[in-house]
Parts: C-alpha cells; structure tokens; sequence
C-alpha cells in the first residue's frame, strides 16, 4: 500500500538513530511499523466497538485502550527521531517537545479521530507520521467518553486497593523492582499482575477527571474546548505509563525481564476485539469487578509451568490474530528466550519476532524521554484526584525521572545487542537456551522409566538442540509443541520421522513445496541446504510480513466497520482473521513442525480450525484433538460462531479445572461460548427450582438461572392450568408459557408436562395466528413426540402436514412428512382431514377446499385460514377464465366460504371481489353476476391493508393486540 | 484357519502385502493399488485377515518397515483387521484416517495415476459408513458415520474439481455424494456440488467417464423430480437412459422408475411390455388408468403403492395426474355423445358427469364436479367454456382436448 511509504522512511531513521546510539547493526527497521499498523487497525476496530458496548463487556473496550499507548508510542518514537536525530541520552529534553508536538495536530485532526466510522481517515492519516499520532489520540480519547465512565464507578467503589500492589501506577514498575534482582519468575509474574493492575488503576484514574470534558466532547462533536485538550493531553503521559512502565523505572540488570512483563501486559490487552476474552483478560474483569480478583490469578501463576498454560491459553486463541494485532507477542516470546526466560512461548512468527523487537524496543525507548516529562506536567494533578493515597507517589515519580535519564540509554544498549546477538546470529550460547527447550527437555526426561532411557533421551534432547541451533530455530522453534521424544523401543522411527517433519517442514516454506510427495523415498537433504531453505524461508517470510501488514492496512478498514455491533461481526472478524492466517502460514508453518494437512486447510475450513487452533503435537493432544475435530464435524452444519467458539474451547482446553466456574462465570455476558456443550456437566448445573409463585413474567436469560426465580414441575402444573382458565388476552398467556417453557428447560424436564405445556401454546398460537411461535412450538413437540412422550401426537401430526403443504411448499418435506405417518395415524380424523385438504390443494379444487375449511376439526381450519385469501384468489381466476359469461356472486361466496355459519354474507364477498379487481354487473333478474371475460385481465392481489415496511403485518403491534385481546 | 497359522506365515503374507502397495504407489500403479484398497468387498476371512489376526503387532510392522507410509499402512490394516472382525464401525475409522492421509499424498502427486485408488477409496467410505451405520444403529447409537463420510467426500471433491487433469475424477466422487445426500435425505447439500460441477466454464461436461455422467445425470433429475422441474427432469433423466449401458437392466429400471412418472406428467404414456420388461408394474394401473379415464383405477394404483411411491418421491407426481385422468373421461364422453347426437357433441351437461363419475363409485356433488370442470378450462387441458347458469360444459369446436406436447400440467 502506497501509504507505507512516509511511515517506513522514518522508521527507518528512528531505527538507525538507536542504534548509532548503541553501536551495533540494526537490521530490520521496518517492522516497527508492522506493527504500529496492527495496533491501528485493532484500535480502530476497538474504538468503534466501544462506542457501543455496553456494560459487561467494557472490559474489553477498556482493552482497547490499554493498547493504544503502545501504538502511540511507537508513533511518537518516530516524531521524535524525524524530528531530531538526536542521540538517545539527548532525547530525554526531547520527550517534551514531542509530546507537545504531538499535541498539536491532535486539535487539527480529531474530528476526524473521534467518529468511529471514518477508518478511511485513520487510513489516509496513516503517511503523515506526526498527524496519526494525533488521529489515534482522537480515537482513543473517544473511549473515555463513551465507554468508560461504568469504570470510573467501579474504580470508586474500592478497586484503588490492589492487594498486592502499594503503589499507584508504576507498581510493577518501581517498588517492587528490587525483588526483580532476586528474580525468580513468582515475582515477575506477580509483578506483571501488579503492573497491569496499576496500570488500570492509572487509567481508569485518569478518566476520572477528565470524563466530564470528555462526556461533553462526545456529545458536542467538535470540541473547541483548549482545555478538554489539555485535560485529555495530560491523559497521554499516563498511557505511556501504562504500557511502558517498567523500562522507564527499571534500575535493575534484569530490565528486559521487566520489559517482558510490560509487553506482556499490553500484549494480552490487544486482543479485545476478538469475541470471546482471551483468558489473559478474565482475570482484568474480575479485577475490575472486585478488588479481590488478583490473587485468583496469583495462585495459578507461581508454577512455571502454569505460567506457560496461561500463556498457552493466549496463544492458541490468537495465532490467527498474531498477524494482525498481536505485534508485542513475538517481541515477549523472545524476551523469553534471550533472559533466563519465564515464559515458554508458542513462538509462532519467526520472522516476526525479531523484527519486531527492535521496533519495540525503539519504542520503549523513546517513550521512556517521553515519559518523564509528562510526569512532571501529570504531578500536579494527582493530588487532586486521590488525596487518599500514600505518600509513596510522588516519590515514585521523582524516581522515574531519575531512573529515566539514568537507565534509558544503559536499558537500549544492552537489550538491543543480547536480542541482536540471539535472534538473528543465533549464537549457541548455552544461557540463551530458551526456557521453552529445558522445559521440553524436562518433559521428555521425566517421561523416562530407566537410566537408559533417560540417557538415550539426553543425547537425543542434546542432538535436538545442536540441529536446532545448527538451523537457527532454536528460538522460534516452538518447543512447547513439539513432540516428544519418544521412549528408546521406538526411538529410531520417530527420530526419523520427526527428520522427516522438519525437512517437510522446510519445504513447506519454498515456495515449490509439493513437488514430490512425501510418501515417495525421501532423500536425505544436507545441513547446509536446510539452512540455505531456511535462510529463503526467513526471507519469504519477510516479504510476507510486508505483504500481510499491507493486508492488514487493508482489513482494518473492514475490521472497525465491522466492529459496529460487538457481538457478532468479531466473530466474523475471527473468521477473517483466521483466513487471512493462511497467508502467513508460510511463515508460521515454519516453526510448526506439524506437517500435516496444509492443503486441507485450503479445502476445508472446518479442519483447518481443528489444525490451526492446537499445535501441540503430544500424543495425548493428537488424540484430543481428533475427539474434537470429530465433534466439528458433528456439528458442521452449526454457524461459524460455534465454531469458532469450538477453537477459543481448543485453546483453553490447558485450563480444565476452570471450567465449571468459568462457565458460570462467563455464562454470565458470553453466552458461553468458550464452552462446547458436550464438555459441560449438565447434571451438575441442572437447576432445581424453589420459587413457589405461579405467575412469573418471561425474560430471556442472560445469566445462569436462579434456582430461587425457577418453579419446579409442581407448580409449573399450576401455572399452566392457571394460564389454560385465564381471561387473559393472548399476549399474556404467550408471556406466560414461554416462562413456564423457560424453567421446564432450565430444570431439563422433559415429560408429559412439557408436552402439554407445548400443546397448549401451540394450539395458542394458531388461535392467534402467530405461525412463528407456533413452529417453535412444533418442532419441540415433535422431538418430544420422537423420544415417547405422549400426547396428542395426531392432532400435531396434522398440524404439521397443513403447516408443510401451505406455508413452506416444500415438496420434499410433504413428501417425507406423508411417508412418516403411520397406518394408524392415516386413520384419524384429523390427519385425513389434513390429507383430503393437501389433495383439493394440489389439484386446485377450491370446492373441496372450503367444504374442508368449514369442516375442519381441531383447529386445523385456524392453519388453513391462513391460506383462504391465496386460494380464493387462485379460484377467482379460475373462474373468470372458465366460466363464461357470468358466474353469480352469490354462488361464488357460496364456493369460496363466505358463507359461514349459514348466513348469508354475500356483501363480504362482493367487497372482496371488487378489492381484487373483479367487474360486477347486474343482469335483468336482478342479481349481482361477475363479468368473467372483463374480470379475467383485471384480477390482481390487493396489498394487504394491514401491511407494514418490514414485511410481518403480525408483528405490528397495534394490530397483535387488536387481535389477541 | 486363523489359528493355525505361525507367526512367521502372518508376517510373511502382511509383509507381502505391505510390499505390494509401496511397490504400487512408487510405481504409480493406479490399478493396483486400487485392488489393494478395496477391503469392503473381501470375504470374513481372507489371507491377510487371517495373518492379521494371528500377528497382533501388525501396526508396528508396518509402521517399521515403512516408515514413509506410516500415517496410512498401520490404519489400512487395522480397518482391514476390523472389518473382517465385523467391527464396521472401527474399521470405518481407521480407514477414514488412512484415507486422509492418502489424500493427503493424493494432492501431492501431479498426476492423476492413482484416481482409480482415489475412487476406490470414495466407495470404501461410503460402503464402511453404511455399514457401520447399521452397526451403530444395531447398537442403539447415533449412526453418524455416513454423514462424516459425506464431510470426508466433500474433501476428496475439493481436491478433485480443482484445474487440470484430476478433474476427471470429480464426477464420480459427486455421484458418491450424492448417494450418502438421497440416503441421509440431505438432498439440498447436492446444490453445492452441483453448481460446482455445471458452472465449470474450463471442463466440458462431456468429458467425464460415461458413468459418472449417467450416475450424475440419474440423481440430479431426481432432484427436479422434487422439485416438480418436469421438463428438466425429463431431459436429465433421458440423458441418462440413453446413455446407460443396456446391459445394465437394474440401473434402467432405476431410471425408468423415474423416467416414466415425469413422461406421464408431460402427457406420454409407455407400452405396457416396457413397464412389464423392466418390473414397473406400480405404473400399470395408473397408466390404464390414464387411458381409460378411470378415476377410481388411478385412486386405488395411488392407494395401493402409497408407501413405495411416497418413498421414492414420486407420489405427488402422480397425483397431479388426477386431472388428466378427469380430461380423458370429458373426452371419452365427449366421443360417446358426438356419435349419439353429433349436433350436441361440443355441449357436455354436467349432470352427466356427475352420472359418470357415480358409476365409477365416486361420489361427488355438483359444485365440485363443476370446480373440476373450471379447473380443467384453467389448466388448458380442455378448450372451451362452462355456463354456469345451465349448467353446461361447452367444448371449442375446433381441438377440444389439445395435446400436451410435452407441456406440463
């Protein structure tokens, strides 16, 4: 896209300028901007989304958020280095030069920022590096109006009290740095929860007094206000904070480690648009729901192994969206690897990881200059918004600057090169084995019985290892899902076939990669040409890059257009993102050393899911996951929404045991849908009903079921036979039903009950003519009928033969509908009323017809009334075209059942006929006659009087009530 | 037998057997390794079952001596295990996932060579999952083998109908489907495939295998017979008796037993010795009846083969034929009166109609009598006009009984 252009030049200078500053070799420069485009696009797509999101899930608005400072940063970065290529230690007086730089064409383009639906002006604002910086800060300062004042309430009601965290924002950040020195992960991990807590208190903090300006920004659309820019400029520093907390104070060697947990923090915010909340945002929810909720996730931290799963739960969920909005991921997965790494990563983009991390690093850097100063200007104002905090706040900020101008420079210079030095020499440096390998290892060795084994699976681990670092993927290799060394007896296949994995692998990634098949003797390839395919790979990877992010600039468009509603367009949005996936699968199928079913992915979407979502190739996940690509097909013909929540289900199947609590939990606002139904334990969830009252109004459930709102069989016996004596109109006793429907369904009861009460609305219905609860109805009774319940299944029977024969006109239906009645059922009244109705129809006798309709027993003749007009207008054709000259109006009301009941309401059809078109006369005896020859071109179908813009007359109010009361 | 047999014989006979697929697929022995692959037809008991039950291990076999192959042999023998075991729904899904690999190595390959295996494996699936469906429904479980074979088929149609010379291929897999569709009575999943197959600009039809085009043809006009597209089912339907080996007489009378309701309904009546040769007999009446103009014939025909016709989807069909039975008895009366009274033959009282019809045993009144008449003048099956003060039904002088002409009702 032509829009990169401006962008990647000074990308390309902000990267050099570090790196003159640090004295090493910078290769990739572009990718900063990779990802400052995914951020874009997700951002945008989120602004939209929480314009219209409601309560429960501004969670994830607030996500979104939280993701913009990163975007920002990388941005202003760039100002900064186009503006002077000043060294870096220089650059902390420039932090406040570009921040007001910024600031100004903040004013100039947010209108254009501030309305969701114009992404082509987040688009077009894209080249001019200093005007997206301000065009994002439109966006972004839209959250605050619209979305985030529930968070300021709940802030306030005592979620400032973060157990863990002492400080304001910087938590993670400052205070507890020094346990960082001791390091070991607990504490990291706990810091990044800290962090991120802090984080959230800062945010939501700084929404607090500026919500005002902001709520009155959104209702005035263009603000003129200085001082709501001010206010909402001041906000900037605090985003900066947020996503960037722990280089800015990070006086301990272990910075990049801190690095980490800042990346990884706003890593797993950039995911809130995807439909269902990565697990890496549950914990933010209850967070921010109660103040309680951080030592939840405490507890499952502490085990690096649990760190791993969390992670695991983030990762399979989002390999689609790496390419699009995940750009901190890849960066923290390498993080992992260079330090003494916490956190085993599916390390799915190769490519990507490294590039990026320049990128970022470039932008942690020069967010750190910008940080500082804006503490400063931020200072004053802290004061005023929480008097109640400690006095450890303003020490902290003095330390920022401290440690800012201190450490910034010393920070760049020695994550830079240790990245430098492992992601692209690969050295073997024996330190640098990612944590993700020992780990692997672990696994492989504990799985061993004996000292032979073991030893043979040393040598085999240590012969992995060196061809791994031999090829250079020892960092990107994903080790978490690789397979695990099989035990001595079998050892020599698989090593085999596993060299045959990674040569397949390898060819996956050149472009010809089917020339020959795999199943034809394989030759054995030479290191040296691995490493040479590898080497293209990475390039092909590149370009690949290149091309998705131009993808990317494309489809954000689509993703924040689409974004309008929450709920399901992101589903939509994951079905994109997944297709788009296949584009950088020649970059991710390199590290996969899943080799199987590539083209299958191309040809069946559904298998695809199945592949894509688990990568993990362990026996027992192989077996899992064909348990669940089996359950796919199974339900194939279900929507891409249950699919796609299939995948989500995939990617949290490491968190079992929080199941049944998440399902409550997320049942609440997500329809659980990261939840497959066969996995829930229906039983335990069942309710049993204690409420006592009979009468209860319906409302659709949005949360699992109290028992105390829920009648048991008992009473719902009552509540039926109240609502079969009741006086009451239609409308209520529909309310009525669908709530005793309700709490038969929540209590699983399926009997007699059940068919009664399903009966009863439907006979209901087609009293009142409303076919679409009535075919709800219906086919409710007819599993029910299916599974043996008794009930008047004739009566229902011949329901359903006039519902096919003259509302769907299916002929295929009928057809089987006719085949599956039985000798008896042909035998009864009803149905054969039913059949005799199906034959008048189908050879167009209206004679017959309206004999049957007068005749019908049950309320066959409600069925059929809904078919009158169509068939009195179909035999008033006939008849002005067979009949000549005169056919007597008389004798038509007659045939076409005007006259019900014996009286004579031969007025009614001369109305009718006349509203169709017909030409009446009067011959010399007297009678009124239909001139056939001049009705038979006049004839036409009147526009149902009762007709309304959206197609349903029964849905216009009024005239429902006018009926049914 | 199995149990006499020694260790060493098994694995000689699996060894033997392993050995002749890899030799057919490094030599790109389409045949052969099409008659290796077909296991559903095999007796209970056949050398290599035998061999495989008495040598256990017959996985690690192969997976050891054929490590290239080792996502599809050890499969292929344990579905061959289970089927001569009878354990069909086991063997269904070992074959399934051999198959996928072979699917897999089938894109794979730029040549079509192995397209014959390629069938044989579609057939094997949908026979195992027929089978195994049966199993599981003897079981009292939910047979959903057929429809997993469908999803599987889709796959092999996908990677068929692509450009090039696999394409030849694809009709058979689509006349596959079709038959798991009309047996699991998900005929509306046809449509995709067949849109597949017919908008294809860079593949002429005609191109395909004869059978296939017969097999495609015979189904697809069976879905405009639902649909009630006579004139389309007519066309396809005929595409596919001509083109149908004469030998064939089941497959004829498979076609013909659609054929001919679709030709009655356009108004062309067969002989008598063509229903007899081809045991249509369910037809004979009706067509009688459709000479006669015997009402209560064509009543009784319907009654009498309901549940057959209803099942094969013809019994709406020829129940519209109803009306065209009431043309030819106007028609006969019509024949009888210009004989009597030649002045008088173009005016048909209706109370005579009604007189007929009594005699025929139906019982109906005037009204209804006179809606039929109505309807008749409608539906162009009889010119002329009905005077419903007198009660008369007045033919057009010139062709009152017009042809059908292959025009539907």
């Amino acid at each position: 896209m032509a829009s990169h252009g401006a962008a990647p030049a000074a990308g390309s200078d902000a990267a050099r300028v570090e790196v003159s500053g640090t004295g090493q070799t910078n290769q990739p420069a572009y990718p900063p901007f990779v990802s400052g485009d995914h951020s874009w696009s997700s951002s945008t797509g989120a602004a939209a989304a929480a314009a219209s999101w409601n309560y429960p899930v501004a969670n994830q608005s607030q996500d979104a958020v939280y993701y913009d400072p990163q975007r920002d940063v990388s941005v202003s970065g760039d100002n900064q280095n186009v503006a002077s290529s000043a060294p870096p230690a220089v650059q902390s007086t420039m932090g406040l030069t570009n921040a007001s730089h910024s600031h100004v064409p903040y004013a100039s383009s947010l209108q254009q920022g501030y309305n969701p639906a114009e992404y082509a002006n987040y688009y077009y604002n894209y080249p001019q590096a200093t005007n997206s910086c301000s065009a994002q800060q439109g966006g972004a300062n839209q959250h605050p109006g619209a979305a985030y004042q529930p968070l300021t309430s709940f802030q306030n009601s005592g979620s400032y009290i973060d157990p863990s965290s002492n400080t304001y924002y910087n938590a993670g950040g400052h205070q507890t740095a020094p346990g960082y020195a001791t390091s070991n992960y607990y504490y990291q991990t706990d810091t990044r929860n800290d962090g991120s807590s802090g984080n959230n208190y800062a945010q939501s903090y700084q929404n607090y007094p500026s919500s005002d300006t902001n709520a009155a920004q959104s209702s005035s659309t263009v603000p003129a206000n200085s001082f709501s820019y001010q206010q909402q400029y001041n906000q900037w520093p605090y985003y900066y904070n947020q996503s960037v907390p722990t280089p800015a104070g990070n006086p301990v060697a272990g910075s990049s480690n801190i690095d980490n947990t800042a990346v990884n923090t706003t890593s797993g915010y950039s995911y809130p648009s995807m439909e269902p909340p990565p697990p890496g945002t549950t914990p933010w929810k209850s967070n921010s729901g109660a103040s309680v909720a951080p030592p939840v996730q405490v507890p499952s931290v502490p085990e690096p192994q649990n760190q791993y799963v969390q992670h695991a739960q983030v990762t399979p969920v989002l390999q689609n969206q790496y390419a699009y909005q995940a750009p901190g991921v890849p960066v923290a997965q390498n993080y992992y690897a260079n330090q003494a790494p916490a956190y085993p990563q599916n390390n799915m983009n190769v490519n990507q990881a490294p590039l990026n991390n320049h990128g970022d690093q470039q932008k942690s850097g020069s967010l750190t200059t910008g940080i500082f100063s804006e503490n400063k200007t931020q200072i004053p104002i802290i004061p005023r918004i929480a008097p109640g905090f400690s006095m450890v706040i303003p020490k902290s900020e003095k330390k920022i600057v401290g440690a800012d101008l201190a450490k910034k420079p010393a920070y760049v210079s020695v994550s830079v090169p240790k990245n430098d030095g492992a992601a692209v020499q690969h050295g073997p440096d024996a330190r640098s084995l990612p944590f993700s390998l020992r780990n692997y290892a672990t696994r492989n060795l504990s799985r061993c019985k004996d000292e032979a084994q073991r030893a043979a699976c040393q040598s085999m681990i240590q012969q992995i290892t060196g061809k791994a670092i031999s090829n250079g993927t020892l960092l990107t290799k994903n080790w978490d899902t690789e397979p695990l060394i099989p035990l001595q007896e079998n050892l020599l296949t698989m090593t085999e076939t596993s060299s045959a994995n990674n040569s397949s692998s390898l060819s996956k990634s050149t472009p010809k990669r089917r020339l020959k098949s795999r199943w034809e003797p394989v030759p054995e390839e030479k290191v040296t040409e691995k490493v040479e395919q590898l080497a293209k790979a990475l390039m092909n990877g590149n370009t690949h890059n290149n091309l998705k992010a131009q993808i990317r600039m494309g489809d954000s468009w689509n993703l924040g257009k689409s974004l309008q509603s929450p709920h399901t367009p992101s589903n939509k949005i994951a079905h994109r993102l997944s297709k788009k996936q296949k584009m950088g699968s020649y970059s991710s199928v390199v590290q996969n050393g899943n080799a199987s079913s590539d083209s299958d992915k191309e040809k069946d979407l559904t298998k695809y899911y199945a592949n894509a979502s688990a990568l993990a190739n362990s026996p027992e996940e192989k077996k899992r996951r064909e348990h669940r690509s089996k359950r796919f097909e199974k339900s194939k013909d279900s929507s891409s929404k249950s699919r796609n929540s299939a995948v989500n289900k995939d990617a949290g199947a490491h968190i079992h045991t929080r199941r049944p609590i998440s399902a409550l939990v997320t049942g609440s606002y997500k329809d659980g849908s990261s939840l497959a139904v066969e996995d829930m334990d229906w039983d335990a969830l069942t309710v049993k009903g204690t409420c006592q009252e009979i009468e209860k109004r319906y409302l659709r459930l949005t949360s699992a079921p109290d028992p105390s709102t829920v009648r048991p069989e008992h009473v719902l016996e009552k509540a039926l036979s109240m609502v079969e004596t009741s006086q009451k109109n239609y409308l209520y006793k529909c309310d009525q039903l669908k709530s005793i429907r309700q709490d038969l369904t929540v209590q699983r009861i399926q009997n007699e009950l059940t068919v009664k009460v399903y009966e009863t609305h439907a006979r209901l219905a087609l009293q009142a003519g409303d076919l679409p609860e009535f075919n709800q109805c219906q086919s409710q009774l007819k599993r029910l009928y299916r599974e043996g319940n008794n009930g008047c299944y004739f009566e229902f029977a011949a329901y359903n033969l006039l519902c096919v024969m003259l509302h769907s006109s299916n002929k295929r239906d009928l057809l089987s509908s006719m085949a599956s009645l039985s000798k008896e059922a042909k035998q009864d009244g009803a149905v054969k009323h039913a059949l005799a109705v199906h034959a008048a129809v189908s050879s167009g006798n209206y004679v017959i017809f309206f004999k049957l309709y007068k005749q019908g027993p049950n309320l066959n003749s409600c069925l059929m009334d809904l078919y009158v007009e169509r068939m009195r207008f179909e035999a008033i054709k006939c008849m002005s075209r067979s009949y000549r000259p005169t056919v007597p109006v008389g004798y038509v009301a007659q045939v076409l059942g005007f006259l019900l009941n014996g009286d004579d309401r031969s007025e009614e059809c001369e109305i009718w006929l006349k509203a169709h078109g017909a030409v009446l006369s009067v011959d010399n005896s007297g009678e009124l006659q239909i001139d056939t020859k001049a009705s038979s071109s006049m004839l036409f179908m009147p526009e149902p009087e009762n007709a309304v813009a959206h197609g349903d007359a029964s849905l216009a109010v009024n005239d429902f009530f006018a009926r049914t009361s | 037998m199995a149990a006499y047999l020694s260790m060493g014989e098994a694995h000689r006979r699996i060894s033997d057997y392993l050995s002749r697929l890899d030799v057919a697929i490094s030599q790109s022995d389409g045949a052969d390794l099409a008659s290796l692959l077909a296991i559903s037809s095999a007796p209970a008991s056949t050398p290599l079952s035998d061999a495989l039950a008495a040598f256990p291990d017959f996985a690690r076999l192969a997976a050891d001596r054929f490590p290239h192959l080792s996502d599809f042999l050890p499969l292929l023998l344990r579905a061959i295990h289970s089927h001569s075991l009878r354990r069909f729904g086991d063997a269904y899904s070992s074959f399934e996932k051999a198959a996928s690999a072979f699917l897999q190595e089938f894109r794979n390959w730029e040549t079509p060579w192995a397209m014959e295996a390629m069938h044989i494996v579609a057939l094997e699936i949908r026979l195992l999952a027929e089978k195994a469906d049966r199993e599981l429904v003897m079981s009292g479980k939910n047979p959903d083998k057929l429809q997993a074979a469908g999803s599987f088929l889709m796959k092999v149609f996908g990677a068929l109908a692509v450009k090039g010379p696999k394409r030849v291929g694809a009709l058979y897999v689509t006349c596959q489907l079709f038959k798991i569709y009309f047996r699991l009575g998900t005929v509306n999943l046809c449509r995709s495939v067949i849109r597949s197959i017919e908008t294809a600009r860079n593949f002429d039809f005609e191109d395909f295998p004869v059978k296939d085009k017969v097999t495609y043809m015979y189904y697809t006009g069976r879905l405009e017979v639902f649909n009630e597209n006579f004139l389309v089912a007519d066309q396809k339907l005929t595409y596919a008796l001509m083109h149908c080996n004469p030998q064939s007489e089941s497959n004829l009378r498979k076609i013909l037993k659609f054929l001919i309701p679709v030709k009655l309904s356009i108004g062309v009546l067969p002989r008598r010795s063509l229903l007899e040769k081809y045991n249509l007999l369910e037809y004979a009446d009706i067509v009688t009846s459709l000479r006669r103009g015997d009402l209560r014939l064509l009543k009784q025909a319907l009654d009498r083969h309901e549940d057959q016709l209803l099942k094969c989807g013809v019994y709406l069909v020829l129940e519209k034929l109803e009306l065209q039975v009431y043309r030819r008895l106007v028609k006969k009366i019509h024949i009888i009166q210009r004989e009597k009274e030649p002045s008088k033959a173009h005016q048909i009282k209706l109370e005579v109609l009604v007189k007929t019809l009594q005699w025929l045993g139906i019982t109906m009144d005037v009204d209804e009598v006179e809606c039929i008449m109505a309807c008749l003048i409608y539906k162009n099956l009889i010119k002329g006009y009905f005077a419903h003060k007198s009660k008369v039904l007045v033919l057009s002088k010139q062709d009152p009984f017009p042809k059908l002409n292959g025009k539907p009702v």
